[in-house]
């Protein structure tokens, strides 16, 4: 019950994120353009590329729909509403998310394509670039929580919530999570216009209809992890537990796109400087204000 | 609900997810064949094939940061145990996870007065 009741809420999040985003591109509101695209999909060609190295191109659109829906599985959006509320779930979270890199450098080495080539390349420049990003904020509110458990994160943070007790946090880990979901303005690896789709390039036909989901179900996750982790999960006034999770994951989800969408894409060294020179030093210094934080203030 | 269980339903969802984009797979293909037609398989890449397999022709640049990164990659490794014990421990956490992440910034430093954090 629980499994089918996360799976209907990733299906209809990243239905209205595919909604959303086409309404802000092409200024019209189409409910069922994405149904109707992803049907298309099923009755097109599928090429395989020339030479391709098969097993990774057709393991990689699965894998990322795994890691997306995985990641999703540990995330509670209700105090009895998670798949596994695991012990380590703070952490399987990152462990997950690892695998986002696996799939995207075997989307970039299956087809045997150039484009698809740098643009698998490009995302492990980027994973060094976000990743510590992610992994540090998320520490840092284990630390408020003592626990790795999602759910003891998110009943933490019951008097104020962790994007006032650490907004430091909350920005950094909101900037890495549009570029772990690589969407604009760090959509390096597919890279629209320059590398003619990149990771996207070569697939076509339903294997793309897995990919294009997993990359939706992948911002709907991300989102709920924001929102476990800094934003109060479930927690609000009037409104039950489930629709405030709702609430606030797609406020955040849509937020990611309006970010991406006002923005233009960043060069990688830029996005390793960035990162590295100011986001990492930003980071360290969330942990110790959060620490010095519990410590004077009980 | 016990940790074992807990494994086996998400190594089930992770089974169940295969079987689903399978199926779909199959129906996808039970609507009709991809027609095999000359030139139709070449990798984006301006119409014509690459000369030489494209495997292996990336420079990574970002080396620099990558040996970085696994030094920071392995601290992670301690930071989750030691957040979790945090409040426990007190000041004496505070000190012992300040000066361990104070030497790592220090290498931090050091990488970047040496020119390790630029494209290479």
């Amino acid at each position: 019950m629980t499994v089918a009741l996360v799976l209907l809420t990733l299906l209809v999040g990243a239905w209205l994120l595919a909604v959303i985003e086409a309404w802000l591109t092409t200024g019209r509101l189409r409910p069922v353009a994405p149904l109707l695209a992803g049907l298309s999909h099923l009755g097109r060609e599928s090429i395989l590329a020339r030479k391709p190295d098969r097993l990774f191109f057709e393991t990689a659109p699965v894998l990322l729909l795994v890691v997306a829906v995985l990641g999703a599985a540990v995330l509670p959006l209700a105090p009895d509403l998670v798949i596994a509320d695991l012990a380590t779930g703070a952490l399987f979270l990152n462990a997950v998310l690892a695998y986002v890199l696996v799939s995207l450098i075997m989307a970039g080495w299956g087809p045997n394509g150039a484009y698809a080539m740098v643009g698998g390349w490009r995302f492990l420049g980027q994973l060094i670039a976000y990743s510590m990003l992610i992994v540090m904020p998320i520490t840092a509110t284990a630390m408020r929580a003592e626990s790795l458990l999602n759910s003891a994160i998110v009943e933490s943070q019951a008097g104020l919530w962790n994007i006032v007790y650490q907004p430091l946090g909350f920005v950094l880990f909101f900037i890495a999570a549009i570029a772990l979901a690589f969407r604009s303005p760090f959509d390096l690896p597919t890279a629209p216009g320059e590398l003619a789709g990149g990771v996207d390039a070569e697939y076509t036909g339903v294997r793309l209809a897995v990919l294009r989901l997993a990359r939706l179900v992948m911002v709907i996750t991300l989102s709920a992890a924001t929102t476990v982790f800094f934003l109060g999960g479930w927690q609000g006034p009037l409104l039950p537990p489930w629709a405030w999770s709702l609430i606030k994951t797609l406020a955040v989800a849509v937020s990611m796109l309006l970010v991406g969408f006002y923005l233009p894409r960043i060069r990688e060294a830029d996005l390793l400087g960035w990162c590295w020179k100011l986001g990492i030093p930003l980071a360290l210094l969330n942990i110790l204000i959060v620490g010095l934080l519990i410590l004077v203030v009980p | 609900m016990s940790a074992t269980q807990q494994y086996l339903i998400l190594l089930g969802l992770a089974l169940g997810i295969l079987g689903a984009v399978l199926s779909l797979y199959g129906l996808a293909r039970s609507l009709g064949a991809t027609r095999q037609e000359p030139g139709k398989d070449v990798p984006a890449s301006a119409g014509v094939l690459s000369r030489d397999p494209v495997w292996g022709r990336y420079h990574a640049r970002y080396y620099g940061y990558a040996l970085l990164f696994l030094a920071f990659d392995m601290e992670m490794a301690y930071m989750y145990p030691w957040a979790v014990v945090f409040k426990e421990v007190g000041l004496v956490a505070l000190l012992d996870m300040g000066v361990f992440l104070a030497i790592l910034f220090l290498g931090l430093l050091y990488g970047w007065s040496q020119g390790a954090l630029r494209r290479q």
